[in-house]
C-alpha cells in the first residue's frame, strides 16, 4: 500500500465538497457544515486503501478523446438503427478477435469500454484465457473477444483506429504495469 | 428553446423505440444486447439533452450531467458483464446460415 499524502486528501475533500454544494444548492450553515464534515470523512476513509494520485494530463487527454468516441457512437447508432428497421434484418453476428498491443491495464479497459459503448460491438472477454467449449476461437491473452452484429461494425474495431487513438491518450504516461 | 428541447426528446424517443423493436426482432441475447446499448448511447443522451435545454441554466442541469456521466460509465460495464456471463454459461451466439 502506498502512503497517500495529506495534500491529495485535501484535494479530494475539496472536490467532494464542491460537488455537494453544487448538487444541494443550498447555502445555509447546516448544509455547508454537514457537507464539509461528510466530504472530509469520505476522503479520509478512502485515502487508506486506494493509491490515488491525480493525473491531470491523462484526464485531459481522455476528455479530448471523448468527443471523437461520441462521433463514432452516433455513426454506429445510425447504422444499428438501419439494421433493426430493415424488414430483411440483414444482421450477421460474429465473434471476432481484436488484437491489442496497448499492454497497460487501464488502456485495455478504456478500449474494451469504448467498444462496448459503441452500439453493435460488445467486448465479451478482456484477455480471454477462458473460451467456452464449442467456439471456433482459440484462447489468446493478448486479444479481446468481441461480439459484433455485422461486418461493417466489426471492421470498425479490427482496423485499429480506436486502438491508435487510445495509445495516443496514454502516450505520455510512464508505464507502471 | 422549448421547440429545440422537444425536438431532442422526440429524437431520443425515436432511438428508444428502435431499441425496443430491436429487442423483439433480434434472435438471441447477444444481438439483443446490441439493441439495448442503442438505448443508452443515443436514446438516453438525446432525452437528457432535451431535458437540460428545457431546464435552462439551473442546478438541475448539473444533476443531468451527473446522470449522463454515470450512464456512460455503468452501461458498458453491465453489458460486458451480461455478455461475458452468457458466453461462459455456454450460450452459443446465433449465426446466419451460410446460403
Amino acid at each position: 500500500m502506498r502512503p497517500v499524502s495529506s495534500e491529495f486528501l485535501v484535494l479530494k475533500a475539496t472536490a467532494l465538497f464542491v460537488l455537494w454544494v453544487l448538487l444541494s444548492g443550498s447555502f445555509d450553515w447546516i448544509h455547508l457544515v454537514l457537507g464539509g464534515v461528510l466530504s472530509f470523512t469520505v476522503a479520509w476513509i478512502n485515502s487508506g486503501h486506494s493509491p490515488f494520485v491525480p493525473k491531470f494530463r491523462l484526464w485531459g487527454n481522455i476528455l479530448l478523446y471523448l468527443p471523437w468516441l461520441f462521433l463514432k457512437i452516433v455513426q454506429a447508432s445510425l447504422h444499428m438503427s438501419k439494421l433493426i428497421l430493415n424488414p430483411a434484418l440483414p444482421i450477421d453476428p460474429r465473434l471476432i478477435r481484436v488484437e491489442t498491443k496497448l499492454g497497460r491495464r487501464a488502456a485495455v479497459v478504456l478500449l474494451g469500454n469504448s467498444i462496448t459503448l459503441t452500439p453493435g460491438t460488445i467486448t465479451a472477454e478482456i484477455d480471454h484465457d477462458i473460451v467456452p467449449e464449442g467456439l471456433a476461437i482459440a484462447p489468446d491473452p493478448d486479444a479481446l473477444l468481441v461480439h459484433a452484429i455485422d461486418e461493417t461494425l466489426a471492421r470498425d474495431v479490427t482496423t485499429g483506429t480506436l486502438e491508435a487513438k487510445i495509445a495516443e491518450v496514454f502516450k505520455n504516461e510512464e508505464r507502471r504495469w | 428553446m422549448e421547440i429545440l428541447s422537444v425536438l431532442f426528446i422526440l429524437a431520443g424517443l425515436f432511438f428508444l423505440i428502435v431499441a425496443a423493436i430491436g429487442v423483439i426482432r433480434l434472435p438471441d441475447v447477444f444481438s439483443r444486447a446490441h439493441a439495448v446499448s442503442l438505448t443508452d448511447s443515443l436514446g438516453a443522451f438525446l432525452m437528457l439533452v432535451g431535458l437540460a435545454l428545457h431546464e435552462g441554466l439551473s442546478k438541475n442541469n448539473l444533476k443531468i450531467i451527473a446522470v449522463l456521466a454515470l450512464l456512460y460509465i455503468q452501461n458498458p460495464v453491465i453489458t460486458h458483464a451480461t455478455i461475458r456471463a452468457a458466453l461462459r454459461a455456454g450460450l452459443k451466439p446465433w449465426r446466419r446460415e451460410p446460403s
